[in-house]
């Protein structure tokens, strides 16, 4: 069984369909990275996956567990499924490590006494222990993507889903980011990434999913898929891209 | 008449009293109902969403003598009971506080990005916790200058009262100008007064806003 299973997923916003009938798996381990261009209904996908957005028609599962908006242990299945967004959402009011601890200790999932060290042992995995104190906004972009991806990783999920989590970056942050996620993907985390970097995509992914206009257009390895690109979709999107 | 002596400071500064008092109890009363009025027009229901908006516009469009008037004279002609001063200008006080802290707050709420409760809730926090921990505390920060500003409204506004015959501030002025025939002295004491009151809190508003706009 795999960890996340899509089928026949659509998603309608007013007039609009933006998912018209999206299957995928995504195996235990495995990182997939959906690339495609803007309103290909890549980011719905991926909100749909932890029920911030709800599907109207089709089913999602998650280790077995079907997945909506109003899902009875919706809490609990959040703490497994960790979110990454474009605009980081740390929360200002807090210090770095009230950011990270706060989820873990209102939901038991460490004591008190063991919160700092949790916060320590999480931001040494994104390379920012020495910002324990620091606010948000004395960080940079990168710094504080980064301490967005501790926060998740405090939770200890099941499954990451990054959804463009450089794209609001400056390019010379952007390096420092993905770096924390090629460690996060070496160390066998489930990673579901929406991305416009090509690069990343090719060198971490094992399978790219390229969606065009609300349905998956194309899937494989991504050696495969960017050398030989079986739609014209896909290869004018490469080209663009470049 | 005799002149403006020691006795008349004292009763002026006893009326103090009760300005604070009206002041105080407006808040302690008004400001949890502010708080759910505030909560109630940000519901996802939108039944009590348009509730709580009529409730804010009707009282936000009265005028605070309005309000005085309906609940001492009124209410004995409405529900045939004679509401004492002090209950009758507290009520009218409190859903004043309610409506206008309502809507500072509920401008404050608004003012915090959805993306804050977006993100607390995908790290597993209840609808609470994350207005209690990341909603609540940012968007008390925004609130604070205007919230300070309603104060001073409040205190100046307790002033009506003494239309009731509500011997408080204002009223004691009336009554010390009529012993003294002094009334420039008199009402310039009084202004003083409140004066004192709320200056201090439009500093502190002043400060606040200095404080919590942009970095720490």
């Amino acid at each position: 069984m795999a960890l996340v299973e899509i089928r026949d997923v659509r998603k309608t916003f007013g007039k609009i369909e933006v998912l018209k009938g999206v299957s995928l798996d995504v195996e235990e381990g495995e990182i997939v990275t959906i690339i495609g261009r803007s309103g290909s209904g890549k980011s719905t996908l991926l909100r749909c996956i932890n029920a911030l957005e709800s599907v109207d028609s089709g089913e999602i599962r998650v280790e077995g567990q079907k997945v909506h908006a109003k899902m009875p242990d919706l809490k609990k299945f959040r703490q497994r499924v960790g979110i990454v967004f474009q605009a980081f959402n740390l929360f200002p009011h807090l210090k770095v490590e009230r950011n990270i601890t706060l989820a873990p200790l209102l939901t038991g999932r460490v004591e008190k006494a063991k919160a700092r060290v949790l916060a320590e042992d999480v931001l040494t995995r994104v390379g920012l222990a020495d910002k324990i104190d620091a606010w948000p906004e004395q960080l940079s972009g990168g710094q504080q993507q980064r301490v967005a991806i501790a926060r998740c990783l405090a939770m200890a999920p099941h499954l990451m889903l990054f959804d463009e989590v450089t794209s609001a970056l400056d390019p010379e942050l952007v390096g420092e980011v993905l770096k924390v996620m090629e460690a996060m993907a070496e160390q066998g985390m489930t990673m579901i990434l929406v991305t416009h970097e090509m690069g990343f995509a090719r060198n971490v992914a094992d399978r790219i999913v390229f969606m065009h206009q609300g349905r998956v257009w194309e899937q494989g390895p991504p050696a495969k898929l960017f050398a030989n690109p079986g739609t014209p979709e896909l290869k004018s999107f490469i080209a663009s891209a470049k | 008449m005799r002149s403006f002596s020691l006795i008349d400071f004292v009763s002026l500064f006893a009326a103090l009293r009760w300005t604070v008092a009206l002041v105080v109890l407006a808040l302690l009363l008004g400001a949890p109902l502010a708080l759910g009025l505030a909560l109630g027009r940000i519901s996802r229901f939108a039944g009590l969403r348009w509730a709580m908006a009529a409730l804010i516009q009707v009282i936000q469009s009265v005028p605070l003598l309005g309000l005085l008037f309906f609940f001492y004279f009124g209410m004995p002609v409405f529900l045939g009971v004679q509401v004492p001063a002090l209950i009758a200008v507290t009520v009218a006080y409190t859903l004043y506080t309610a409506a206008f802290l309502g809507e500072i707050w509920r401008g404050g709420l608004e003012a915090v990005k959805q993306a804050q409760w977006e993100a607390s809730a995908c790290l597993g926090l209840s609808a609470w916790q994350q207005f209690r921990h990341i909603i609540a505390p940012q968007a008390l920060r925004l609130s604070l200058p205007p919230t300070v500003g309603f104060l001073v409204q409040l205190i100046k506004g307790t002033s009506l009262a003494s239309i009731l015959g509500f011997v408080e501030l204002a009223r004691a002025g009336q009554v010390v100008s009529a012993a003294t025939f002094q009334p420039l002295l008199t009402y310039a004491l009084v202004a003083a007064i409140y004066f004192a009151l709320c200056l201090p809190l439009t500093l502190w508003s002043r400060s606040l806003e200095a404080r919590l706009d942009g970095s720490r």
